[in-house]
């Protein structure tokens, strides 16, 4: 950067806001040139985008579905990056939590009312199952775990694959990669919106309350900053490990739970859709605040649900896929630059640590 | 038997090397302190641009030229952001991923699932491509085998850790502030390290498409670079090992489809999880065994971390 500018250690909310707003203006600007260049009419689209997403009853409904997961699944790397552990597993825990949940809402026999609790405890049990050796690993033996979470990604999908086409597969109507619908589902309470929804908000909230408050959100923090000063105050530091992992992979098991019972209803290959993967995406959008991660997955989400309005258009889901990260792209882009100010204080006098 | 345990080996190696080829490239940058989570996209890209190129001018060496030219611009690109303006490079790498393999689909379109008129050819090495079983796998196959296991990793080591260049790139990837301070360029260093692992992110494309599958169809990347990235991890940031263990993946990928061929009562997707469960139990064994791996594997200091100067 040039000598008149500075970078600030720590950039307010606002900053930033509009840092990712420009980024977002600049790769939407390049894709309406491409769009034109193509014969497409940009502005249309982009109406129709406004009307179909933020514009509409329908729209927001969707929204609000698409942010659900992203703002489990950012909360499950989010609690791991807050101490400096990098889960890249949400995809395989959120496999995890819908196989399980799955198993419930397929073959039980008791009342909606015991069982949807029931397939969140087992969609949350599943996540941290499927996250134990990963964290156990990391814990005791300093397994790195970003390896061995992400590898779990691919044999959970497998499972996923091997139940919906194999002993699982829908009979009834024949469709492909999928087992029949769930007996039962979380209950909708506004137009599509479901209780998922709302018990995203609440989860997100809760843990921000819980690490902010707790002797484990100090502690983990603590450790997560500098291992050797937590060990030296008699905090356990590899059961702080361990149970940040799992929470984690709690998280995005829920997240997996709440999908298949709430959203999509059947447990089919795909069903992840990468919202293990945005995760990441929506955890680092958030920074250090547990609270952000509700806009940061509503930013996702607008995303999102901005791409599938485009393959409404006839814009292939590849071409949706490559604008989503031209986009990301820029977002991070105008994330880094809004950190840059003119100072006010001689750039000599502004000793600083990032 | 023999035949099939020879012709499984074969593939083993082929298809192992395509990851070899990725997780040669990622070492490069993550020793230079980027972690490029675009592989999975350039790998895309590569192979793609490998096929189109090769329906122009039918010579698989010219498919692999561009492959890697696509492959480095790709990375020149996601360096421009994550490393020059120093957005986040956990974010930037996904986005260069998404970004990839949507292109790579809408670039390939016009060739999606037709035969690939081109590609690298087995060249038998005289004698020892007559041994009994390892013959085959090891010393009948196409030229950019015997270049991935046998000369690449040489010339990345040897540069990486016994020329001048090799250790600034090593410095720069465990303290950028110490080699600024003596005159190092980091970031210099950075984009050059991460451009040099988006080419042979490209040529892995072109393997794939060029060697291994000779046909291009949307997303037949399928996981092949993020599997590169944990290799890389894996490997302890060797480039040796890391060429190794794409080969010990490829072998493992190859028992399960052993079991599909010898017809074992287990179903093919979960014979397919073999290899992923066969590499996480290769990471935790190991340092179960031999507590003191641990730091001999350990990533560099400045891993993922952006540089500015005004923080030193």
């Amino acid at each position: 950067m040039s000598v008149h500018m500075t970078r600030l250690s720590i950039v307010p909310a606002r900053r930033v806001a509009i840092g990712r707003a420009l980024g977002l203006l600049v790769a939407v600007m390049i894709v309406g040139i491409t769009l034109a260049a193509m014969g497409r009419p940009p502005l249309e689209l982009l109406t129709l985008i406004l009307r179909s997403t933020v514009g509409s009853r329908f729209g927001i409904e969707d929204l609000a579905l698409f942010m659900t997961p992203l703002m489990l699944t950012g909360a499950a790397v989010w609690v791991g990056v807050r101490v400096g552990l990098w889960n890249i597993g949400a995809e395989g825990q959120f496999y995890a939590g819908a196989v399980a949940a799955s198993a419930i809402g397929l073959f039980g026999t008791m009342p909606a009312i015991v069982e949807i609790p029931l397939m969140a405890v087992g969609g949350i049990l599943a996540g941290m199952v499927w996250i134990a050796l990963p964290a156990a690993a990391r814990a005791w033996l300093g397994v790195s775990e970003i390896v061995t979470t992400l590898l779990l990604n691919f044999v959970a999908s497998l499972i996923v694959f091997y139940l919906a086409t194999g002993p699982w597969a829908d009979h009834v109507t024949g469709a492909l990669a999928s087992t029949e619908r769930l007996r039962v589902g979380l209950p909708e309470v506004w137009g599509a919106v479901h209780i998922g929804f709302f018990l995203s908000l609440l989860a997100v909230i809760a843990l921000a309350a819980f690490l902010s408050r707790s002797r484990f959100g100090y502690e983990s923090a603590v450790v997560g900053a500098n291992p050797e000063a937590a060990r030296y105050a008699g905090m356990a530091v590899s059961r702080n490990v361990l149970i940040v992992l799992l929470l984690s992979g709690g998280l995005a098991g829920l997240a997996g739970m709440i999908e298949v019972s709430g959203t999509v209803h059947r447990l089919q290959g795909g069903l992840a859709n990468n919202y293990g993967y945005l995760g990441i995406v929506v955890a680092i959008l958030a920074r250090r605040s547990c609270l952000a991660l509700i806009p940061a997955a509503l930013l996702m989400g607008f995303i999102l649900d901005t791409g599938i309005v485009l393959q409404t258009a006839q814009i292939s889901a590849s071409a949706v896929l490559a604008i989503t990260g031209l986009v990301m792209m820029a977002i991070a882009v105008g994330d880094e630059l809004s950190a840059y100010a003119r100072p006010a204080i001689q750039p000599k006098t502004s000793g600083q640590t990032s | 038997m023999m035949a099939l345990l020879s012709g499984l080996l074969s593939h083993a190696v082929l298809s192992g090397g395509v990851l070899a080829l990725a997780a040669l490239g990622e070492v490069i940058a993550e020793r230079a302190g980027v972690v490029d989570l675009g592989v999975e996209g350039l790998m895309s890209v590569g192979a793609v641009i490998a096929v189109l190129m090769v329906n122009v001018v039918p010579d698989p060496w010219v498919g692999l030229l561009a492959a890697m030219v696509a492959g480095g611009f790709g990375a020149y690109l996601f360096s421009l952001a994550a490393v020059v303006l120093r957005a986040n490079q956990v974010l930037c790498g996904v986005a260069t991923t998404f970004l990839g393999i949507g292109l790579s689909a809408v670039m390939g379109r016009s060739v999606a699932g037709m035969p690939v008129p081109a590609i690298f050819q087995p060249i038998a090495i005289p004698g020892l491509s007559r041994l009994p079983l390892i013959g085959p796998a090891f010393f009948a196959q196409n030229l950019l085998v015997y270049l991935i296991f046998a000369i690449l990793p040489v010339l990345a080591h040897v540069w990486l850790f016994r020329t001048r260049m090799g250790l600034d790139l090593r410095a720069v990837g465990e303290n950028p502030a110490a080699a600024d301070a003596v005159g190092i360029r980091v970031t210099r260093l950075r984009v050059l390290a991460v451009v040099a692992g988006g080419v042979l992110a490209g040529a892995a494309g072109a393997d794939l498409t060029l060697a291994v599958v000779p046909v291009w169809s949307d997303g037949m990347v399928s996981g092949r670079g993020w599997i590169a990235v944990a290799l890389v991890i894996f490997a302890g940031y060797r480039p040796g090992i890391a060429v190794l263990s794409g080969l010990l993946f490829g072998l493992v990928t190859a028992i399960g489809f052993m079991g599909q061929a010898r017809g074992w009562p287990v179903a093919p997707a979960m014979l397919n999880t073999l290899p992923y469960l066969g590499t996480i139990l290769c990471i935790i064994v190991p340092v179960v065994a031999l507590p003191r791996l641990r730091r001999a594997m350990a990533a560099p200091a400045s891993l993922g971390m952006p540089y500015h100067r005004s923080a030193r």
